[in-house]
């Protein structure tokens, strides 16, 4: 058994790695781990002032240090019942803007484009592309200057504050960034046209779920009250619980989340999916000239996702800074007394949908949640990990695996720092298989199904070691004794079945593998009879515990035995699912 | 320095990222920085990275996992000069505020409930915990002027320029009204200068975000605030959100004496 392991990964925001086992043929495990250790954020705001809270909140990210204090800013706005200004707001969203274009433009350019192009960095991409390489850099200056003007740093600005801000900025550092937008303008459109038209892979290929914040109003926009998933779901801000359940995994000290039980994905990708219909000017066009079927069901697209974003943004700099001057006037620092409330807070993110939850008591913090894009991405990650993963196996090009797990994680411009850096690529032990399943056994009692024929030779395999199950009393059934009406009758929500079959993994025969369900339900060459019957009665949660338990046959052909390696094999499974 | 470029490596341990992000936001000099000296491991920027002897080794980020402190430990051997870059690695970071291992232990289940975790963490700690370290840059994040600074002079083979001063020096020469005097919580006179003052600049108080300041004077700080009306408890609070590990000793001392 092999592992790919990309321990640090390279060209992301934090220390983060992504490991492949491989199985013979089939790809065993993929995970996305955060090496970076807990910091324990949501405990140390405790018993602190709502003022500090959003000073020490946004440490948890140098790159979405914005998006963290707004959303911030916004839960405790919402728990106080701060009502701001519409001038703050605008100011706010004109800041936003420029963590996403310096977001995006880090991102699209220096971290992602050399995997495209074929270089190790965006410094040595500077030896051929010098131009774009400048001009990425001038974009990316440009958004850390509007930052700077409006919060006050590049990274972590305190000028945001609840209820306004420190001090409001010039009409001449306004007028500045109009005009400067305007003049970006010629490489904005070359960049779109640069990132809607990379030869992005077709591995991985996949449906998945979308959710992004639904701006309160009928435009594109970065903020708002709800949530809106593309099953067309909307939940209000407060109940954003419904959406996240967070849970813990333990190779990761970020918390895993999925919707309905499915994993779904947050970030550019998701926001263009869901709204792009809102975008208008040339945007809107961009939208309509390149938008595709493989937008909605291939991550690597995000980085088209985000050049996109980037010419809204563009486009509506100058917009925003002439709705700013019209009023005339600069609001002060909206005061409050409230000393007791919850609330919550929304923001994109530019990787994705960022949620901040409050509980205010005497005027000090006494609850806090926060649930980073990256944590939500995460199972996503994972499960495109592995169809992409086995998708390569499958077609015999085991050697791409490790590159494109790298691409995959890169494209969903994971920021580790939030979550809490990688690619790894390992083959696993002839008998890793023993103690996985005595672990199984351990955890909960699973169900066995045997599938096969026992007058196909070694393809009996499956049958003849549920009869043996059977007469030691564990629970076992055969597949032709099943149907959608009884199988649920069988087994409840927290168990865990396990497939036997013959299974043909490219190993010496007798050789018994243990490969998660999951994988074989995304490998085409493994994926034979089980699949669509499982896979509509039962839950992601409950596919993801369970495995194919598979033997590899040395003869499938007429006859009524099995052959002495196989023979073997079920004693010694036998002798293992006994104790 | 003619002859052989410098070796230098960057590394993150547990942190926002900021300061490797500073270093990226350095948009007008990078092309520069990655030709004046040879860019040996900076994973935030590139691929090809290598894990060899090195001249000078920038650490960010606090040590917050047992393997962290192993690989915090190699690069001490492999390198001649390690620099503690931000306030993570100078002073552990807002993260070693729970520096207790019972306390700790009691958040950590808070959060992460009874899962046993394959990446056994540690309390957090700024880098000098384990290791020796040459030079300190503080801030959160490091300042792009004093990087620059920094950077260059240690090309050039020049000792690093020390910053004694609290904030309230940039404050002076600004010109700002002071906004202790007019009762506001303000930590600049405890607080390293880097930033340039730019809190106080926006008529916001400083929160202290550079770690303490050499010789700062806290007990008197201390007495001032109370003066000015703030509870004990709040001061001590506040003056603990960025001072990491670096102010326990001064805690040790004012409560046994006061």
């Amino acid at each position: 058994m092999k592992k790919i392991t990309i321990d640090h990964l390279p060209r992301v925001e934090g220390n983060g790695g992504i490991t492949a086992i491989i199985d013979g043929q089939a790809v065993s495990e993929v995970k996305f781990y955060i090496n970076e250790g807990p910091r324990l954020i949501e405990r140390l705001v405790i018993g602190r002032t709502p003022e500090e809270d959003v000073s020490l909140t946004p440490r948890i990210c140098a790159i979405c240090t914005v998006s963290h204090k707004l959303a911030a800013v916004r839960a405790m706005e919402n728990a106080l019942n701060v009502q701001v200004p519409h001038q703050t707001n605008l100011l706010r969203e004109l800041m936003h803007m420029g963590e996403m274009i310096e977001s995006h433009s880090l991102h699209v350019y220096y971290l992602a484009l050399p995997d495209y192009l074929g270089f190790p960095n965006a410094i040595a991409m500077a030896s051929k592309h010098e131009f774009e390489v400048k001009i990425a850099l001038e974009m990316k200056n440009f958004g850390n200057h509007i930052m700077k003007v409006i919060n006050g740093r590049f990274v972590h600005g305190e000028n945001t504050v609840i209820g306004g801000f420190g001090k409001w900025p010039s009409r001449e550092e306004l007028l500045w960034i109009k005009s400067r937008a305007i003049q970006f303008m010629p490489f904005v459109y070359k960049t779109v046209n640069l990132f809607c038209t990379l030869n992005y892979p077709d591995i991985p290929e996949a449906e998945t779920q979308y959710a992004c914040c639904l701006p309160p109003h009928e435009k594109y926009g970065f903020w708002g009250d709800e949530i809106l998933v593309s099953n067309g779901d909307r939940i209000f801000r407060e109940d954003y619980r419904q959406l996240t359940n967070e849970f813990v995994v333990p190779h990761s000290y970020a918390r895993h989340s999925r919707y309905q039980d499915k994993p779904y994905s947050v970030g550019a990708l998701a926001r263009v999916n869901n709204l792009g219909e809102r975008l208008e000017g040339e945007a809107g066009r961009m939208f309509r000239k390149y938008f595709n079927d493989h937008w909605k069901k291939n991550p690597l697209y995000n980085n088209a996702a985000q050049a996109l974003e980037i010419l809204y943004c563009f486009e509506r700099l100058p917009q925003l800074v002439d709705e700013l001057l019209e009023i005339d006037n600069t609001p002060e620092i909206v005061s409050y007394q409230t000393q007791e409330g919850q609330g919550t807070g929304l923001v994109e993110a530019p990787r994705g949908l960022l949620i901040h939850h409050y509980r205010v008591e005497q005027g000090l913090v006494k609850g806090a949640d926060i649930i980073t894009p990256t944590a939500q991405n995460a199972e996503d990650i994972e499960r495109y990990g592995m169809i992409a993963a086995q998708t390569l196996l499958d077609r015999g090009e085991e050697e791409k695996i490790r590159d494109r797990l790298d691409i995959i994680v890169r494209a969903y411009d994971p920021c580790i720092s939030c979550s809490v850096h990688l690619a790894e690529v390992k083959t696993v032990e002839e008998t890793a298989w023993e103690n996985q399943l005595a672990e199984i056994k351990r955890q909960a009692s699973p169900l066995f199904i045997g599938i096969g024929n026992i007058t196909q030779g070694d393809d009996g395999i499956g049958p003849t070691l549920i009869t043996k199950l059977k007469e030691l009393g564990i629970k076992a059934v055969c597949s032709s004794e099943l149907d959608t009406q009884n199988i649920k009758s069988l087994v409840n929500s927290d168990q865990p079945f396990i497939f036997v079959d013959a299974l043909d993994a490219g190993k010496k025969p007798g050789a018994i593998s243990l490969i998660p369900l999951l994988a074989v339900l995304y490998s085409s060459s493994l994926s034979h009879r089980l699949a669509p019957f499982i896979q509509n009665e039962f839950s992601y949660s409950q596919l993801k515990k369970s495995y194919l338990l598979g033997i590899q046959p040395r003869s499938i052909t007429k006859q009524q035995h099995l052959s002495p390696e196989v023979s073997q094999a079920l004693q010694r499974l036998i002798d293992q699912l006994e104790n | 320095m003619k002859g052989k470029k410098l070796k230098i490596g960057i590394y993150e341990l547990t942190g926002c990222a900021g300061d490797a992000l500073m270093i990226l936001n350095c948009e007008k000099e990078l092309p520069a920085i990655f030709q004046a000296v040879d860019i040996q491991s900076f994973l935030m920027a590139k691929s090809d990275n290598i894990d060899d002897e090195l001249d000078v080794a920038l650490v960010e980020g606090s040590v917050t996992t047992e393997k962290e402190v192993e690989e915090l430990k190699d690069i001490r051997k492999r390198s001649k000069i390690v620099v503690a870059l931000g306030l993570c690695a100078t002073v552990g970071g807002i993260q070693a505020r729970f520096q207790d291992p019972q306390k700790w232990q009691e958040n950590f289940r808070q959060v992460y409930g009874e899962t046993k975790m394959e990446l056994p963490a540690v309390v957090s700690k700024p880098i000098d915990a384990y290791i020796k370290v040459d030079f300190y840059l503080p801030g959160c994040p490091i300042s792009k002027e004093q990087f620059l600074n920094f950077f260059t002079r240690v090309v050039k083979g020049a000792p690093p320029e020390s910053y004694p001063q609290p904030v309230c020096v940039s404050c002076k020469y600004k010109e700002n009204d002071c906004l202790l005097k007019n009762g506001l919580f303000c930590l600049g006179p405890l607080t390293a200068d880097g930033c340039g003052a730019v809190c106080p600049s926006h008529n916001l108080p400083c929160v202290g975000c550079w770690g303490p300041v050499q010789g700062g004077n806290w007990t008197s700080e201390f007495y001032l605030l109370q003066d000015k009306g703030f509870s004990r408890e709040f001061i001590k609070k506040k003056m603990a959100n960025f001072a990491g590990t670096k102010l326990s000793e001064f805690w040790k001392q004012f409560d046994r004496r006061d």
